[in-house]
């Protein structure tokens, strides 16, 4: 603790201390009672075990029944699939469109293609959910549009099956992906690019060698970012997927709102925040970066 | 009996863990002076000049303004104001606004408040720029908006940590003579700290110069820069040639055999003694230089030599001399008459000087 | 590929179709929830009926959204837990901001690290562990003082709670940046020229502040009326509209959910407009002179 913290020495060490604890105070009250305790209790919960009314014991059977019963473990395996592929997708359809624009187009067209592209997620997911739902569905869009080419002849379901869940997961995910690839993207020099090309490059050599190692740091973090928040997602599978999407926040959903198994959720949650903390800790760990150097 | 001095400073010391800052400093600023403290940076000034406007604490020693203590007064009771370094105006306000803050601070009334910013504005030349925002102004008009959001406030002294420090070179050059002559026309004392000794040299009534937490000398502008008190004042104040030597005799002249071979005569200095080791000073201005090869007989100091280079700059343009006899080399400036011109490098040319220009100083302990 | 690589005819042809079809795709569903609001059916779906302004206005037979009582309170309702957190959320943040920027203190880094936690914990894990923390801490209190605590069951405070843990990192982050900018000599100058240590604050520092906080007021608003994920998990009876949309638009709707969406989009752009124009009227005005 050094007095040099504040400008002046004119308040004296007590004041110091005094406007220190007033300041820590709020952050300490958050963290503790908002995330903190609730997160151990969470983890207390899981490892609770019912046996009869009010009775419980300390045991490892929340876990144990996550692995014993195959609907548990296949629904997580299937969400982290189906998340690594949104993330990937997004990264692909992404990516050469934030090139687009840091790259490939300057000045005042540059800031209005950007904010473009971020303005569509000012709105609610919810709404561009139900888009894609007018879209998709068996009176939709699509189906309409297949039958009035002549391509089809009766109306085309394409709601409730994994594809749509993957359409509305890379939809939602766009920005989070757009905005650190066009940032990192934006601070390539130029000329290394040209010098590249220079050198004898062709365009592949080129984004292989310069701007894809260049732009590695905004890759991993969109990704991070993207598989986060799509394993954590429960609005888009439950809408697009229908009844029967088997998405693990669904589950959790279930256990804790409609069946009232509370210990057995805690279980699951625990498991989520256990597989979305090691994505997230891999990829720092893989750019070398820490939390706090990727937020701020 | 004579009125309290604007600023009485006490032996002041301020240590930050094992190191000092400021080492037992005691001086006085009287009423309506321009006073500068000059020195390197790292040398303490502005650790000083921030006890003196309430940022930080003497571990001891005493500051008075107007004869009452300030020691344990908060910055916002003092009685004294501070123009800081890159000037510190408040972005978010106007030029009114800004000169108008201490004002509101103290509770004065709208129309007082509006009143006297206007007065103030008037003062500084900046009448009907009030409105304006800070960025709209000039380099020069931000000083002197600076200038006058402390002067509203009528203080005892004005504190100046270095504020043309990151003006341009020609800005900073007329910003003096600005500073000068406002301060003459308000009236108003004024504590100036600078690294740069052209800026102390020009403004100041009175200069200090300080070095590692101590003041060397205090002192006009001329008793600096021709009567240097310590070897620090003698490099720092000014160019000079500058040898490490030793006395060779004393008596009415003083001899030193320099470095390199050179003899040099002086003045008589007391309490150097044969053998002693010393620190030899001889400005570029105070050589005469002339074409010729033999040595001038009437100088107390003669020597003969070629002209190694020429680092032309206007009116302060300088020959590098190798003397014949001896190695290094000396810095001599070209007559601002022009006559020597046509000098070329490699051209003989003979040097004199008298002997009240070498001024000698005990060395510090050889390091 | 540069602006200043010559490339060839077709490639940047292609090129420039494939960003124009990325952006049909991001604005098609808005467009199309937009156009829905007004057809002439059952259903918030084709085939195209007819135009009608039934969706918003009928009152009778047809509800639309001006009398659909229940969508209008539910709106109300994410407007009272959006101010609440938006204001929990600015005042904190600012705290945070001076600790963070401010403040010396043994375990800094570490508290900045925490701090940093709630935005790469899923929404529902958040809601979950709030949800069974604040009804353990319930429970307990009736069990053993007798004590009933209405705020710990799930309900609008708890929502309120459960989208301010995460929100606040938000608010903190932006609040912070702004602050680390902020030239200390101006306070100091502040202090010099007689403001006392909370006035320089509340006079120099706080202003320039100022962008920082209605940026970060915009966000957190729009961050609590949009959430969906934490707020599911602690909704009591009062559902906000996320919720209530979505009960609607999974178990079928009419257009009424298209017309209040086509307005929520509405709003929102004024609003991103409007603070667009007033940042860039502000920077032009400082760029002047």
């Amino acid at each position: 603790m050094s007095v040099a913290a504040l400008p002046s020495e004119g308040a004296g060490r007590a004041g110091l201390r005094l406007s220190l604890i007033l300041l820590l105070a709020p952050a300490l009250l958050w963290l503790g009672l908002l995330i903190i305790l609730p997160h151990i209790q969470l983890l207390a919960l899981s490892l609770k075990v019912k046996l009869g009314p009010r009775l419980y014991e300390t045991g490892l059977t929340n876990y144990t029944e996550f692995f014993a019963e195959s609907i548990y473990w296949s629904t997580l395996i299937r969400t982290a699939f189906i998340s690594i592929a949104a993330t990937a997708l997004t990264l692909l359809i992404a990516f050469p469109v934030a090139y687009y624009i840091a790259k490939m187009i300057r000045g005042r067209r540059k800031n209005l293609l950007f904010v473009l592209a971020l303005l569509p997620f000012w709105v609610s997911e919810l709404i561009r959910t139900l888009g894609w739902i007018i879209i998709l569905r068996e009176t939709g869009l699509i189906s309409l549009g297949l039958q009035w080419l002549g391509l089809i002849d009766q109306p085309v379901e394409l709601l409730g099956n994994d594809a749509a869940i993957l359409v509305g997961l890379v939809y939602t995910s766009m920005l989070f992906m757009v905005v650190p690839l066009v940032t990192v993207l934006d601070s390539l020099d130029d000329t290394l690019v040209e010098a590249g090309y220079d050198l004898g490059g062709n365009g592949f050599a080129v984004l292989r060698e310069i701007i894809i190692p260049h732009a590695m740091p905004g890759i991993v973090a969109g990704c991070i970012i993207v598989f986060m928040l799509t394993l954590g997602n429960i609005l888009t599978p439950a809408l697009l997927g229908g009844k029967n999407s088997l998405w693990f926040t669904d589950q959790i959903f279930q256990k804790f709102i409609v069946r009232f198994n509370w210990e057995q959720g805690a279980a699951f949650g625990f498991l989520l925040l256990i597989v979305s903390s090691l994505v997230v800790w891999i990829g720092l760990k893989i750019t070398r970066q820490s939390l706090a150097s990727t937020m701020t | 009996m004579s009125p309290a001095p604007d600023l009485d400073i006490r032996g002041l010391v301020k240590r930050f863990g094992r190191f000092t800052a400021v080492e037992d400093v005691t001086f006085t600023v009287p009423e309506g002076s321009f006073f500068s403290i000059l020195g390197p940076s790292g040398c303490g000034k502005t650790t000083l000049m921030r006890m003196i406007a309430g940022f930080s604490r003497p571990d001891s020693g005493d500051i008075l303004i107007k004869g009452n203590s300030t020691i344990g007064l908060p910055p916002n009771r003092v009685a004294a104001n501070m123009v800081f370094q890159h000037l510190a105006l408040f972005p978010t306000m106007s030029v009114a606004e800004n000169i108008g803050y201490g004002l509101r601070r103290r509770g004065h009334s709208k129309s007082e408040i509006a009143e006297r910013v206007e007065r103030m504005l008037e003062r500084v030349d900046l009448a009907g720029s009030g409105p304006k925002q800070i960025n709209q102004l000039s380099g020069g008009q931000k000083q002197r908006v600076a200038i006058a959001r402390c002067l509203v406030l009528e203080p005892a002294l004005l504190l100046l940590d270095e504020p043309l420090g990151a003006l341009d070179l020609k800005l900073r050059e007329q910003m003096k003579v600005e500073l000068k002559q406002l301060q003459a026309k308000l009236g108003t004392t004024f504590v100036y700290i600078t690294h740069d000794q052209s800026e102390a040299l020009v403004m100041s009534d009175q200069v200090a110069v300080m070095n590692a937490g101590r003041f060397e000398q205090i002192g006009t502008p001329q008793d600096l820069y021709y009567r240097p008190l310590t070897a620090f004042v003698a490099g720092f104040v000014g160019n000079s040639n500058r040898w490490r030597g030793t006395v060779s005799a004393v008596g009415a002249q003083t001899r030193y055999a320099a470095e390199g071979g050179f003899e040099l005569i002086g003045q008589a200095v007391s309490g150097l003694s044969v053998g002693q080791p010393v620190d030899l000073f001889l400005r570029p201005e105070a050589i005469t230089l002339s074409r010729g090869t033999d040595p001038e007989a009437a100088a107390a100091n003669a020597l003969v030599g070629n002209v190694q280079s020429l680092l032309f700059d206007g009116g302060n343009s300088m020959a590098i001399v190798a003397p014949d006899r001896g190695g290094g080399s000396i810095t001599v400036a070209l007559p601002q008459t022009g006559d020597l011109a046509d000098l070329t490098p490699g051209e003989p040319v003979r040097l004199s000087w008298s002997a009240e220009q070498v001024t000698g100083f005990a060395a510090a302990s050889a390091a | 590929m540069l602006t200043t690589i010559p490339q060839s005819r077709t490639f940047k042809l292609g090129y420039a179709l494939y960003v124009a079809l990325f952006f049909l795709y991001l604005f098609a569903p808005l467009v199309v929830v937009g156009i829905f609001a007004f057809n002439d059916s059952q259903f918030p779906s084709p085939p195209w009926r007819g135009f009608t302004l039934d969706w918003f206005l009928s009152s009778t037979g047809r509800i639309g959204i001006f009398h659909d009582d229940g969508l209008i309170g539910s709106i109300g309702t994410s407007i009272k837990v959006a101010v609440a957190v938006t204001i929990l959320s600015l005042i904190v943040g600012t705290m945070n901001a001076f600790l963070l920027e401010r403040a010396q203190f043994r375990g800094k880094s570490l508290l900045f690290t925490m701090m940093l936690w709630p935005l790469v914990i899923p929404g529902v894990i958040l809601g979950v562990s709030i949800l069974q923390f604040a009804s353990t801490v319930a429970n307990g209190l009736e069990d053993r003082f007798g004590i009933f605590i209405d705020f710990l069951r799930p309900g609008l405070p708890l929502v309120v709670f459960g989208q301010f843990s995460f929100i606040v990192t938000i608010a903190t982050l932006v609040i912070a940046a702004r602050l680390r900018k902020f030239d200390m000599t101006l306070e100091e100058a502040a202090r010099d020229l007689g403001a006392s240590r909370l006035g320089a604050i509340r006079t120099v520092t706080m202003p320039f502040l100022t962008p920082a906080l209605i940026g970060a007021g915009v966000i957190s608003f729009l961050m609590s009326f949009e959430n969906f994920n934490t707020t599911l998990m602690l909704v009591g009876s009062e559902a906000p509209v996320t919720i209530r949309m979505f009960t609607q638009i999974r178990d079928g709707t009419t257009p009424v959910v298209n017309a209040l969406s086509l307005l929520l989009m509405l709003v929102m752009a004024t609003a991103g407009f409007g603070l667009l124009l007033a940042n860039r009227g502000g920077e032009a005005r400082r760029d002047s002179g």
